[in-house]
């Protein structure tokens, strides 16, 4: 009992952290009709900015200097690129946020070095124990993970409602609905397109930081967000309540299925499972679960 | 049932009166609630009378004099309600008139009591009231209530409710004592409003009601169903039809409960919902469409879910069957119908917006037995009522715990009912009409010298003691072999089936029953879009061979549901014919009210009855005028298919 | 394509109401909202505007109508920003822009609605229609996501604007739907709503009654009158069904393959042998 719901626990908080990575992913599709390529290579874009910075100055002024940066990032993209490419082709797009990753990673490694960083957040590391009244032996949490959690589920929670109820949130899916028509209410396009990737550029610090913390900051941080594919094939690639119960579903069912497949078939499921589900999910509802229509893109 | 309490104090009561005493009483308590701007405003007692008060002073100022007539057109507006208050508490009349009537409908009442003041809601009246004005030298003022398209309209005498209760303000100021003064000088026995009733032959005639015979009735109403001030009333029906202005309006005054005003026609679902009445009234027609619908919903619904929905249904209606019958249910019934409550009857009524409703009503037509047992068996207390325009509505209610589909209720507190001789149904009560408007003719057919009304409903009392109507007296008929023949009872086994929106039975001196139908657009359309069967619009569809089939296969059921009672037997559809077109107002065939006018209809219709009836024809080319929204007319014709059906043999021989 | 130009048919359902301009008349009627000059649009070897030039007074519903391909959608484009003439000027409201654009024709005070539905068909009704009132936002990003006192009042004093155009269009029964599953005319109506919620000078309607049936087409007729009456908006609408516009509108711009071949009131326009030329020319075709 004590251990399924350790496992169960553990399933939802690395849920957590998947949906905030497929976040990154559905909100700048919804914005600007592209998959973005470039989001690892943002997130290790991101931490390792956060990581360098931090060895000069406390960690959230460092934050607050890589989201900056990050901001920037966005509105040198949409200058640079975004701009020269309205309505051309989603391929167009696509390839150019190919080009944007490697652009980060080079840069990235370029600036700031290409050796195994830290970042410290300062969190507890010892795990702790709770529930101990209920449960026989109480349940072992990381407190760490435990924080982390939080922190991603609240800015999960905050992107939602921004999403949803903020005026800037509506004229964003008015802008990812029709651009021609967004525009010819007002709505400036180049200053959505800066507020999403900025956006999405706070999302992969955010998940650059956590991920960070836990494995340090090193090349393969990039391929942290592959793991959001399968959430966002689940989830649908234009819903944001689809990435959130896609990222719980993959987190969930890997650690299960570690669990309980994982002595008849071996270990090393935790790596797979998400793919193989998302295979499956592609066969039988290709829109994902709360997706609008078929992505043709992609 | 109780003997109803004696009047007390309030013999001296009229509606304005009641206005004043409500803003003493519960001052803060909600009078109106309108949805504005997609929120729900709340109006208080105090806020009603001050309004009204602006309102009164606004028409005094105009000249609208004690004992005139004033015509009311529009939605369910509070302010409308505020200005028939006004105008009563001034002693005038106020007479509300069918807001979907064409221009010349509502020339002929505003002529017959030579109105001078016409309150309308919106430029859509003034514009119909001005296409008529010519017809009309005695309307002197059109006001309105929503001034959009009319600000620049400079049509003399054409003025806005605003307007006037800015005057009104600044009359007050200078005489505040008048409206009291007003108030006082009504009397009980005076003339409070003029109905018009959509006959279903010739000109309407105006029912003259005053406020002691509406206050009676709203009184014993109220009484049977121990309303308090809490009920909630959605005011959705037309307010020139007396039921509404008896919900909305007399019991609103009487029992000083909330009247909620949707934001418009089409948000009624939505609103219903929202306000979740606890005191509704629909006629059948409204319950079947909303059956209607939902069962077009359930049929698209998945296989399990339909199968759950047709299980709890099936059960809750049994075990209310049981229940209404003074038995209990079966254990089993018992056991599962906690669940049946929650997975699906609960969720439906609230779908429905009927979730609170403590009280429900229905009248005007015959409810169809299986309609009447789905609301029942969803939790609903539907109840039936008898009463008409003349009777201020109240005539025969069904107490709880003796609600049936077949009969209409026991006599309400204070009515006197009989059967005459030849078998029509005669009541006296303080609520009756004091007499039709310039019309002592009409008056004298329905009011007898001693004071009893003559219905026109053929009918009689079940040993239990409820009324039970079978048809008008002057539609119920023989066949030519001498048979019974009572058309509404057919026609309303027939227009239950969700397929049939409209039905009309002819067999008068015939041989044998033919009937015309109309089909149900909504569901039929459904059913053929399920079959992948292309339609291009309503003829189309109505003439399709499948269509008929699906038909002919309703009518046969009738058929046998008729061969079942010996009494019935011999009044089986032999053929019928789908109608090109939706029976309309528009053309006259039906009602304002939605009934259908019998005799015009087989008038207009002849040609094709004259058809169902020789037996050489198949088919028969039809043309038909009709009337189109923007007032043109035009006329459509088609080859419509003359339908054979299947008949039973009587079960059963006459005991 | 054959359209169904009725040149006879001028008398419809809506002619009494076209006595309302006299009240119009009270406001300054020389004054010009918007002028053209010498429009010439092209593209590649095609050219869809040669040298068109009128302008559109303050107040007045103004038409332009003519044969598929004259050239009507391009004019519209060009006012709106979306193209730019090769040669030729646009002044709106006194001003001369440089270089129009879409987000400086909306800032200005011109909106449109579309031929074919552009709505946000994902978002409902009522997004819709708040999302046109964009540009009166002023509340920052960080308030408005954390829902702060400012905002909040913000958006219940925009929502009430959006309210009364969700009454004005009575479309009160749809208002949580999403856009996207309306039937066409409703459709229509939001799109209306939605570029009536930016409260413009200048409202551009391409071809608002295309694909309506009579009834559909009769509400939105009124629909148009009742928003000159009301917002006082100054209306320039494309159709090609003539007897609609002749209705409607206090001049007419006829374009023909590009040019302007006619401009005046409805009645000199329909008497006015080129244009019987022109709509006779292709009604044959």
């Amino acid at each position: 009992m004590g251990f399924l719901l350790e496992t169960l626990i553990a399933g939802l908080m690395a849920g957590v952290l998947y949906a905030l990575i497929a976040l990154g992913f559905v909100l700048i599709y919804k914005a600007s009709g592209v998959f973005n390529f470039a989001q690892g290579a943002m997130v290790l874009f991101a931490a390792l900015t956060m990581a360098r910075l931090q060895d000069h100055m406390p960690w959230p002024l460092a934050f607050l200097l890589a989201f900056g940066l990050m901001v920037v990032l966005a509105w040198l993209i949409e200058r640079l690129v975004l701009r020269h490419l309205v309505n051309q082709s989603g391929v167009a797009l696509l390839m150019a946020t190919l080009g944007i990753a490697y652009f980060l990673e080079g840069l990235g490694q370029l600036v700031w070095g290409d050796d195994i960083y830290r970042i410290d957040l300062g969190l507890p590391k010892q795990p702790t124990v709770v529930l101990s009244g209920l449960i026989p032996g109480g349940l072992l949490l990381s407190r760490e993970d435990l924080i982390a959690t939080l922190a991603a589920a609240l800015l999960v929670a905050l992107l939602t409602l921004f999403f949803q109820k903020s005026d800037v949130g509506r004229a964003l899916r008015a802008v990812a609905d029709d651009h021609q028509a967004a525009q010819s209410i007002g709505i400036p396009l180049s200053r959505m397109w800066v507020i999403v990737w900025s956006i999405a550029g706070l999302v992969a610090l955010v998940t650059g930081m956590i991920w960070g913390s836990k494995l340090g900051v090193q090349f393969s941080l990039s391929l942290i967000a592959l793991k959001g594919l399968p959430v966002v094939i689940l989830g649908g690639l234009t819903s944001v309540p689809g990435a959130i119960v896609g990222g719980l579903i993959v987190g969930l069912g890997e650690k299960l299925a570690e669990v309980y497949l994982g002595p008849m078939l071996g270990g090393g499921i935790e790596s797979w499972f998400a793919y193989l589900l998302a295979l499956g999910f592609l066969l039988l509802r290709p829109q994902g679960l709360f997706g609008e229509r078929i992505i043709d893109r992609v | 049932m109780d003997e109803w309490p004696a009047d007390r104090s309030e013999n001296t009561s009229t509606f304005p009166w009641l206005l004043l005493q409500h803003a003493r009483l519960q001052p803060s308590g909600v009078a109106w609630r309108e949805k504005n701007l997609g929120v729900w405003q709340c109006t208080t007692w105090v806020q009603a009378l001050d309004w009204v008060r602006h309102l009164a002073y606004g028409l005094a100022a105009l000249g609208l004099q004690r004992g005139e007539h004033v015509a009311i057109i529009g939605e369910n507006r509070p302010r409308l309600y505020a200005v028939m208050l006004a105008a009563q508490s001034l002693g005038a009349i106020p007479s509300a008139l069918y807001q979907d009537a064409i221009a010349t409908e509502l020339a002929h009442p505003l002529e017959l009591t030579a109105m001078r003041f016409a309150v309308v809601e919106n430029q859509e009246q003034v514009d119909k009231l001005l296409s008529v004005r010519e017809a009309l030298p005695l309307l002197e003022h059109i006001v309105f209530h929503d001034p959009r398209g009319l600000r620049h309209n400079t049509a003399p005498g054409l003025r806005s409710l605003d307007e006037v209760e800015a005057l009104g303000r600044h009359h007050q100021a200078l005489r505040p004592e008048l409206f009291e003064q007003a108030v006082a000088q009504g009397q009980p026995h005076d003339v409070a409003a003029l109905f018009f009733t959509s006959g279903t032959t010739g000109l309407p005639k105006g029912v003259v009601h005053t406020h002691a015979s509406l206050i009676d009735r709203a009184r014993a109403g109220a009484a049977v169903d121990r309303l308090t001030a809490r009920e909630d009333v959605l005011a959705y029906l037309p307010a020139a039809w007396i039921g509404q202005n008896i919900f909305s309006y007399a019991q609103h005054l009487v029992c000083g409960y909330t009247v909620n005003c949707p934001e418009s026609p089409s948000t009624v679902a939505i609103d219903l919902g929202e306000i979740g009445p606890t005191y509704y009234f629909a006629p059948p027609r409204v319950f079947e469409a909303l059956l209607t619908d939902l069962q077009v919903r359930m049929d698209d619904a998945a296989g399990f879910k339909r199968w759950l929905y047709r299980a709890s249904i099936t059960l809750a209606e049994r075990a209310q069957a049981e229940c209404d019958a003074g038995s209990r249910p079966a254990l089993r019934d018992r056991l599962l119908l906690p669940l049946a409550k929650a997975l699906i009857l609960a969720p439906l009524r609230n779908r429905l917006g009927l979730s609170r409703v403590r009280v429900a009503y229905t009248a005007g037509e015959a409810i169809g037995p299986e309609l009447f047992r789905f609301y029942r068996g969803i939790g609903i207390n539907l109840k039936q009522l008898y009463g008409s325009t003349e009777t201020a509505v109240f005539v025969c209610m069904q107490p709880d715990g003796g609600a049936r589909s077949d009969s209409v209720g026991l006599p309400a507190p204070g009515v006197e009912l009989r059967v005459s001789e030849s078998g029509e149904i005669v009541l006296r009560s303080a609520g009756l009409l004091r007499e039709y408007y310039r019309n002592p003719e009409a008056t004298a057919e329905v009011l007898d010298a001693d004071g009893w009304y003559h219905t026109g409903d053929a009918g009689w009392i079940e040993p239990d003691g409820q009324l039970r109507i079978i048809d008008r007296v002057n539609d119920v008929s023989r066949l030519a072999d001498g048979t019974l023949f009572a058309p509404k009872l057919i026609e309303n086994k027939l227009k239950f089936y969700p397929s049939i929106k409209e039905a009309v039975a002819f067999g008068a001196e015939r041989a044998h029953v033919v009937a015309l139908l109309n089909i149900d657009f909504a569901a039929v359309g459904n059913w053929a879009e399920k079959r992948a069967l292309p339609y291009s619009g309503y003829a189309d569809l109505a003439a399709k061979p499948e269509v008929l089939a699906l038909l002919a296969d309703c009518v046969a059921q009738v058929n046998t549901d008729l061969a079942a009672d010996a009494r019935t037997a011999a009044v089986q559809v032999r053929r019928f014919v789908v109608l090109h077109k939706e029976l309309d107002p528009d053309d006259e065939e039906l009602t304002r009210t939605r009934k259908v006018r019998r005799r015009f209809v087989a008038q207009k219709y002849a040609e094709l009855v004259d058809a169902l009836y020789d037996p050489a024809r198949q088919s028969q080319r039809t043309q038909v005028q009709v009337r189109f929204d923007d007032g043109r007319t035009g006329s459509v014709q088609a080859d419509l298919q003359l339908v054979g059906t299947k008949v039973q043999p009587a079960l059963h021989q006459a005991a | 394509m054959n359209h169904t130009m009725r040149l006879s048919d001028a008398t419809g359902p809506f002619h009494a109401k076209t006595a309302e301009p006299q009240a119009i008349a009270a406001e300054p009627c020389d004054d010009v909202l918007l002028e053209l000059l010498d429009i010439h649009l092209g593209f590649g070897g095609i050219k869809a505007l040669q040298g068109v030039g009128f302008d559109v007074r303050r107040g007045e519903i103004r038409a332009i109508i003519g044969p598929n391909g004259a050239g009507k959608s391009s004019l519209l484009n060009v006012v709106g920003g979306v193209y730019q003439p090769q040669r030729g000027s646009v002044r709106f409201d006194g001003r001369n822009p440089a270089r129009m654009h879409p987000a400086l024709a909306a800032r200005w005070g011109i909106a449109r609605t579309f031929q074919n539905l552009a709505l946000f068909s994902g978002m409902s009704v009522l997004d819709n229609i708040m999302a046109g009132r964009s540009l009166h936002m002023r509340c920052g990003l960080l308030a408005q996501a954390l829902r702060l006192g400012p905002a909040l009042r913000e958006e219940i004093a925009q929502r009430e604007v959006v309210e009364h155009l969700i009454d004005f269009l009575e479309i009160q029964a749809w208002r949580k739907q999403p856009a996207g599953s309306l039937p066409y005319g409703l459709q229509k109506r939001v799109d209306l709503g939605r570029a009536l919620a930016m409260q413009p000078k200048l409202l551009l309607l391409d071809e608002p009654m295309a694909g309506m049936n009579q009834e559909e087409k009769e509400d939105m007729c009124r629909f148009i009158l009742d928003v000159r009456e009301e917002f006082g908006t100054t209306l320039v609408l494309i159709e090609h069904d003539m007897g609609v516009v002749m209705d409607l509108s206090d001049r007419v711009v006829v374009l023909d393959y590009g040019r302007l071949i006619a401009d005046g009131t409805p009645d000199a326009v329909r008497a006015d042998p080129e244009v019987v030329r022109a709509y006779l020319g292709s009604d044959a075709a």
